[in-house]
């Protein structure tokens, strides 16, 4: 359980070493911010695990750190869809409108869910917190599957940072909603032992994906003269021969 | 004592069916991740899906004045019988422009990481009309869903998709001069 919980934060700070030295940090500052408060977090929470009698300490200030790393999280979907849609301005507004619908949806759906879903767990503000980590995530997860499908569907080349970032936030924002929605419901301490594991094993997942996107080299600019001219010959008779109808 | 029961299951099918879409999200994260390992770019189908549209044969099935020529010659039943075939075709047509036009958004793109600044700024107007293309084609697939559904309703006008489907098809011919220009041309990747 330890390990799981240490190696993604290791991981993590090597991949703020390689943001730092490719100096990805200025497309994606609230990236590096949220990787530098994950490993920030991480320590202070490890700290407190360790010291005894510090077990209320250590409940507010995970639930304090993880409304923050929500809130960052927004922050890094934004950066990676302005990022991704940058070089057209015609899909930059088509899909702002899509990303702010389905934002709307889903956090109206997730309003109605904490009041007609509360969840029943015992103690209320860690209910509270619960509800809003659910909330949230669904929003996250629902945000980043409408990019990544959206960009799919136009045909949309992502650059490679950008990709490994929104595929690693997807694959954990996924979990993390199954469970939260499972931690709403089942307050015992086995369950959530479990529940634990299944988000430090995803987060592990999250961090080797974007250690692996940030470290591989960007592709490099396509080069003219690669096909034979014959191909291209082949084209033009083909167009030439569409656009005569 | 049966209400708080009935609030609880009503809770933990809440819970599972947000497990269940979790997981989801999570096989389709994975499917995208997967798909877009795929390299190279399939020029040739481009080239052939573009030709295989005959622009003017689906203006003809969504025309007008064919339409009323057509509602004034033939009994209401048939009518709306030769309409849903039409508009049927017609939602092929789109369909398959659409499919063509993700292909182009990608020749597009790649053209537009071209060191030379004619195929450069080619591509970067390619992709701007393929992306247009592909959401005139859901546009244009909706209304002729309706038409499919309600062959009785008098249609209204379709969105510009044959006019945004010359424009695309003039750049991509335009991309091809100037590659052809400096011997040579684009093989796209994507991410």
């Amino acid at each position: 359980m330890l390990f799981l919980w240490i190696t993604p934060h290791v991981l993590l700070v090597a991949v703020a070493a390689v943001v730092w030295k490719r100096r990805l940090y200025r497309e994606f500052p609230c990236f590096f911010a949220f990787v530098l408060f994950e490993i920030a977090e991480f320590i202070l929470l490890f700290a407190l695990y360790f010291v005894p009698g510090a077990g209320r300490q250590y409940a507010y200030a995970f639930s304090v750190t993880l409304l923050l790393s929500l809130a960052l999280r927004f922050g890094v979907i934004h950066e990676v869809s302005r990022n991704s849609f940058r070089e057209s301005p015609f899909l930059k507004a088509s899909a702002r409108r899509l990303l702010q619908c389905v934002g709307g949806l889903l956090l109206a759906m997730g309003i109605l869910l904490a009041v007609y879903a509360p969840g029943s767990n015992a103690v209320r503000w860690h209910a509270g917190v619960s509800v809003v980590n659910r909330g949230a995530v669904m929003v996250q997860c629902g945000l980043l599957l409408s990019l990544l499908l959206f960009s799919r569907f136009l045909g949309l080349s992502w650059r490679r940072p950008a990709f490994g970032i929104a595929l690693g936030l997807g694959i954990l924002t996924s979990v993390d909603l199954a469970a939260s929605a499972l931690r709403a419901e089942f307050a015992s301490n086995a369950a959530q032992e479990l529940l634990n594991l299944l988000i430090t094993g995803a987060s592990l997942v999250c961090v080797s994906i974007w250690f692996g996107y940030l470290l591989a080299p960007e592709l490099k600019p396509v080069s003219v003269a690669v096909v034979p001219h014959e191909e291209v010959e082949t084209w033009k008779r083909e167009f030439q021969h569409m656009l005569r109808h | 004592m049966e209400a708080g029961v009935s609030t609880h299951a009503q809770a933990l099918i809440t819970a599972w069916v947000l497990v269940a879409v979790a997981f989801i999200a999570l096989g389709i994260v994975v499917y995208v991740a997967v798909r877009s390992r795929t390299r190279r770019v399939d020029l040739e189908g481009v080239v052939s899906a573009f030709r295989s549209l005959d622009i003017e044969a689906f203006r003809n099935l969504v025309d007008s004045a064919e339409e009323a020529f057509l509602r004034k010659n033939l009994s209401p039943r048939q009518f709306r019988e030769i309409k849903r075939q039409r508009a049927w075709s017609a939602l092929l047509y789109a369909w398959e422009a659409g499919r063509a036009s993700t292909t182009l958004a990608k020749v597009g793109q790649a053209a537009q990481r071209s060191s030379d600044p004619k195929i450069a700024a080619s591509g970067v107007q390619l992709a701007e009309n393929a992306f247009q293309l592909r959401l005139q084609t859901v546009r244009v697939s909706l209304h002729l869903l309706i038409e499919i559904l309600l062959p009785g309703l008098q249609s209204r006008s379709l969105p510009p998709f044959a006019d945004q489907y010359e424009r695309a098809a003039e750049t991509l011919f335009s991309l091809g001069r100037f590659s052809s220009e400096v011997q040579g041309s684009v093989r796209p990747k994507s991410a």
